[in-house]
């Protein structure tokens, strides 16, 4: 075996004690968690972790000194295996039997360098056995006659009597029966040139015993090799597995990452919308009641002219009737000429004495309603101004909140937050709408009181 | 906004936990060869001693216990600062194994 691949099944030999070293610990781990202690379980554990220990001294204690297929349970032969590469003589174990056919398989694919030499044997082999089957009288030899055995990976094949020649007269030898074999009748190059043993001195073993021998001697060490084998497979396929975990949960991540941005922008431009709507409707009322209060302040004033109009309308025709009324009574119509100078009546002039008088008392309390309404209108000319000058306040006070609306926006704000802020100044711009209603209502009141008392006394003067 | 936390978790946490879990499963896989050697060694001898073998398995089961939390920390996006409490809570009822098993990590 080469150095090579010692160390190669070294390494998975310390793997393999690794693994139960670690399975044992597990058994006892559950054995502790149960509480249930079984002393032969662990014997069990213990003696096959012991058992890979001893292998792993063993091989390494090959290592050291030259490989010896005896103290490896190699057959007589020397086994081929992937890590045991052909020898250059093709020879044949029990171990990677050939299909009597010699039928070459990628399975048992030679080295490049054997590979010359195999092509030329297998036909040769071949032609060998069917020499043997056809005339088994003239060889007579138990190694040349196929053994009846179902066809296995260790089940051997007849071949060539120089592939039955152990490679290391050890053990095997002691045990071996040197039978009689035919001398090989194959050409000079089949021969095993390149075998550096002689090949008469060494002895030969019928293949049937040999096949024997080797298959209980080296079923356990393929078994190990196939567990091995198993093991590096399966750790292979861990850490693949885990490699590809690794990589999903990082994608899971991001992907998460991705929704939680995408969710964060999405609710800060549904609050942006929220805030943009509020303030629109904000100003839509603010307008609203802006106009509003300069249509009833516009039909006050427009009101309270046309009363004082007519007030002054009913002044003037007042003036204008006692006007009439004076001269009549003032100057009376001159007697007609030559006529006898008529003296006033008495009644006549009480009567006009007392129409003189309520024209008089008239005319005052026209000049004193006059004066009134004068005062009234300064009065309400000047509370509409005061309407305007708080109509202009409130111009000023809903921008100022739309630029601080503005710029909370700007800044992340919850929609909360926003919500609250909104109904707050929603709030307040009503209250402001009902009290400039109210003052309103009041001065329209004041008004109508007003001319109310005026007009009775015209009423009742006339 | 905590645009990389999950949670109340932030990344730094989570990669720090993701961390000492692999600590802890190095820690378990070691722990779990020791007992396995220190079993041999009593078979070559001939005789179990129970209550060591119970020591190491109680080591065993609170870095289990440890990595479980750990695990469930990772999962429920929980900060450092949660998953203390937690480990203190479950601990206040707890009767032995994992009893000093979060006082390690601190």
């Amino acid at each position: 075996m080469r150095k090579g691949a010692l160390k190669k099944k070294q390494r998975q030999l310390e793997e393999l004690h690794l693994d139960r070293r670690e399975a044992l610990g597990e058994l006892v781990l559950g054995m502790f968690v149960q509480g249930n202690w079984d002393d032969s379980l662990l014997a069990r554990g213990a003696a096959e972790v012991s058992e890979v220990e001893t292998e792993l001294k063993s091989l390494a204690a090959g290592d050291l000194r030259e490989p010896d297929s005896a103290a490896h349970d190699f057959p007589a032969t020397g086994e081929y295996t992937a890590e045991h590469p052909y020898p250059v003589t093709g020879e044949y174990t029990a171990e990677h039997a050939l299909p009597a056919t010699g039928e070459h398989t990628a399975e048992h694919a030679l080295p490049a360098a054997a590979a010359k030499a195999s092509e030329k044997k297998v036909p040769d082999r071949k032609a060998e056995s069917k020499k043997a089957e056809v005339n088994p009288d003239k060889t007579a030899s138990p190694a040349i006659v196929p053994a009846p055995v179902p066809p296995s990976a260790s089940t051997p094949t007849p071949v060539s009597p120089t592939a039955a020649t152990p490679s290391v007269p050890a053990k095997p030898a002691a045990e071996a029966k040197p039978v009689p074999v035919p001398k090989p009748t194959t050409s000079p190059d089949a021969t095993p040139m390149a075998d550096p043993r002689p090949a008469g001195s060494t002895p030969v073993v019928p293949a049937a015993e040999a096949a024997k021998e080797a298959v209980p001697e080296l079923s356990p060490l393929d078994k190990l090799a196939a567990e091995l084998e198993a093991t590096e497979s399966k750790a292979k396929a861990a850490t693949e597995a885990a490699k590809a975990s690794a990589t999903a949960d990082s994608k899971t991540e991001l992907s998460a990452i991705t929704r939680e941005v995408e969710s964060d922008r999405k609710k800060l431009d549904d609050a942006l919308k929220a805030a943009a709507a509020s303030i629109e409707l904000a100003n839509r009322k603010a307008s609203d009641a802006e106009s509003k209060l300069a249509r009833e302040s516009a039909a006050s004033r427009q009101a309270a002219t046309e009363w004082v109009r007519n007030q002054a309308a009913e002044i003037e025709a007042d003036a204008a009737l006692a006007a009439e009324i004076a001269p009549k009574t003032e100057a009376p119509a001159p007697p007609p000429p030559g006529s006898a100078s008529v003296e006033p009546d008495a009644a006549t002039a009480a009567k006009i004495a007392s129409l003189e008088a309520n024209l008089a008392a008239e005319k005052a309390a026209k000049a004193e309603a006059i004066s009134n309404a004068e005062s009234r209108l300064k009065a309400i000319e000047a509370s509409a101004r005061q309407a305007e000058d708080r109509v202009a306040a409130a111009e000023k006070a809903a921008a100022t909140g739309a630029a601080a609306v503005a710029a909370e926006n700007d800044e992340p704000k919850s929609p909360k937050q926003s919500a609250t802020t909104e109904a707050e100044a929603r709030e307040a711009a009503v209250t402001w709408l009902r009290g400039q209603i109210s003052a309103l209502k009041a001065e329209l009141s004041k008004d109508a009181s007003t001319s109310a008392p005026a007009a009775e006394p015209r009423d009742g003067g006339s | 906004m905590g645009l990389f936390s999950r949670d109340g978790q932030s990344g730094r946490e989570r990669r720090a936990m993701k961390d000492h879990l692999d600590e802890l499963d190095e820690l378990r896989r070691t722990s779990l060869g020791e007992l396995g050697e220190m079993t041999v060694g009593m078979a070559n001898e001939g005789s179990f001693d129970r209550r060591a073998l119970s020591e190491k398995a109680t080591q065993v089961v609170s870095i289990d216990r440890e990595a479980d939390l750990i695990a469930r920390g990772l999962e429920e996006g929980l900060t450092l600062e949660e998953l203390e409490d937690l480990a203190r809570r479950e601990d206040e009822p707890g009767t032995d194994p994992g009893a000093s098993s979060t006082s390690r990590r601190s």
